[in-house]
């Protein structure tokens, strides 16, 4: 049999997840059980996230708010990844800074993703014990094609002086109108995408761009559970070996065997 | 005791519905292919609904900013009229009507545009600003790339230059290339781990 034909889509998908799976529970399970933490489990840097847990903690002394724009691609299909991301990093916002006198506030362009925000702050605040300052208009639809939500997500980052805005989700081009709304007012604007063209204009629009897969790290580099941080390194490993099989396609192909 | 339960059976109902729809990629089984169509029908209207619920959501945080009032609720005001002129025009003209055509073609497609039009010169601003705020090699690296970019798509006379055009065309299809497929490559796998933790209930956004 073709070895091009073996290596088909789908079976490559599969191993693919079998192989995440296996990882990520090893990561999970064995790295964890150990009481000092696993080498496997340090991370590169990554300044961006950095500043915006600094950005957290001057944000209890300076009274300001935090505005997370989870971006208008919903919670199904691809897109719908870069979303939930935005929300589990809006969930660590919220433990971080459930004492601000200024609640965060977080928009998106889709309406389950808004419920989604809406119940992922009252999660937050339950464990933060302050539930009582939780407000269900802290999570809001800002308009529901991309342009609108732009719109609507510029006046809800400019509304108020922020210590930091957040974009964290599915956008467009247009993430550089709410990037350079917010500039006004926050101390620090911080952007994530799945989207290559978003990446692209907020390179130039953002104070700090995470960029590729750096979005996607976000759960473990702002403390999340270990899960996230399972996830990563699980990630990380992928990487190398999806690497390793680019560089045997390239030698096979070289050598005529593929 | 409820409230236990009741984050449990959310839990099994994702896992077993993501479950299902995955695994109708790989085994052709005609009733597992049955129970997926009804998953993905139900999703699809689910999405629907989603526009409804972001809409209600929408109206109800404008009218609190009308009444409740607080900067910028003359926007609130202007927002929930044209909402209600909308609607009603396209009630009883239907989405396909004259009226409803009008109000896309010369109110929302012109305004959209604006906007498109202002991100343009706001990311030639956000360049010239780039430059300033962080003058480092990578900066440098963008914003050549940009300028020799835009050189060479542009055609005017007498500033065709073979060797700017060749240079361009090698940027396009090698390094860009190899940059996009490797930031995909980054992406596709963070979107496969944040899908698989939920697949096996690591990360849960519904549970409340």
């Amino acid at each position: 049999m073709n070895l091009a034909n073996w290596l088909s889509p789908p079976v490559l998908g599969l191993a693919l997840i079998f192989i995440f799976i296996i990882l990520y529970l090893f990561f999970r399970y064995r790295s964890f059980n150990n009481k000092q933490p696993s080498d496997l489990l340090r991370f590169r840097e990554l300044t961006s996230l950095h500043q915006l847990l600094q950005s957290l903690g001057r944000a209890l002394e300076s009274g300001k708010g935090v505005h997370l724009s989870s971006g208008s691609g919903g919670v199904s299909g691809i897109r719908g990844a870069s979303g939930l991301t935005g929300l589990m990093m809006l969930s660590r916002i919220v433990l971080k800074s459930a004492k601000n006198d200024r609640p965060p506030q977080a928009t998106s362009g889709d309406g389950i993703l808004t419920a989604l925000a809406q119940d992922t702050l009252y999660q937050a605040y339950t464990a933060a014990g302050s539930l009582r300052n939780f407000d269900p208009t802290q999570g809001q639809v800002a308009g529901i094609t991309p342009f609108s939500y732009a719109a609507g997500a510029m006046l809800a980052a400019a509304d108020h002086p922020l210590e930091a805005n957040l974009l964290a989700g599915h956008f467009g081009p247009e993430a550089a109108l709410i990037a350079e709304a917010a500039d006004r007012s926050a101390q620090l604007t911080i952007a994530g995408s799945d989207s290559l063209p978003a990446q692209a204009t907020l390179l130039a629009a953002a104070d700090e761009v995470l960029i590729g897969e750096e979005l996607f790290a976000g759960g473990a580099y702002l403390q999340a559970d270990p899960a996230h941080q399972a996830s990563l390194a699980a990630q990380d490993a992928l990487r190398w070996l999806i690497i390793l099989l680019i560089l045997t396609g390239v030698t096979l192909k070289l050598l005529g065997m593929l | 005791m409820t409230q236990r339960r009741f984050p449990i059976f959310l839990l099994i109902l994702a896992v077993a519905s993501g479950g299902i729809v995955l695994m109708g990629y790989w085994v052709d089984l005609p009733a597992l292919a049955a129970v997926r169509s009804v998953l993905l029908r139900w999703a699809a209207t689910l999405t629907g609904v989603a526009v409804l619920v972001g809409i209600l959501n929408l109206l109800y945080v404008h009218w609190l900013k009308i009444v409740q009032p607080r900067e910028g609720g003359v926007y609130s005001l202007a927002m929930l009229i044209a909402f209600v002129i909308t609607f009603l025009v396209v009630a009883v003209d239907t989405p396909t009507g004259s009226w409803s055509v009008w109000i896309f073609r010369y109110i929302q497609l012109p305004v959209e545009t604006s906007l498109l039009a202002i991100l343009a010169v706001l990311l030639v601003v956000a360049v010239a600003r780039l430059v300033v705020r962080r003058p480092d090699s990578f900066t440098l690296l963008f914003v050549g790339t940009a300028i020799l970019l835009l050189v060479a798509a542009t055609y005017l006379p007498g500033f065709d230059i073979p060797v700017v055009r060749s240079l361009r065309d090698w940027i396009v299809q090698v390094p860009v290339v190899a940059g996009a497929r490797g930031l995909l490559l980054g992406i596709g796998l963070g979107v496969v781990a944040t899908g698989l933790r939920i697949l096996l209930g690591a990360d849960r956004p519904y549970d409340r």
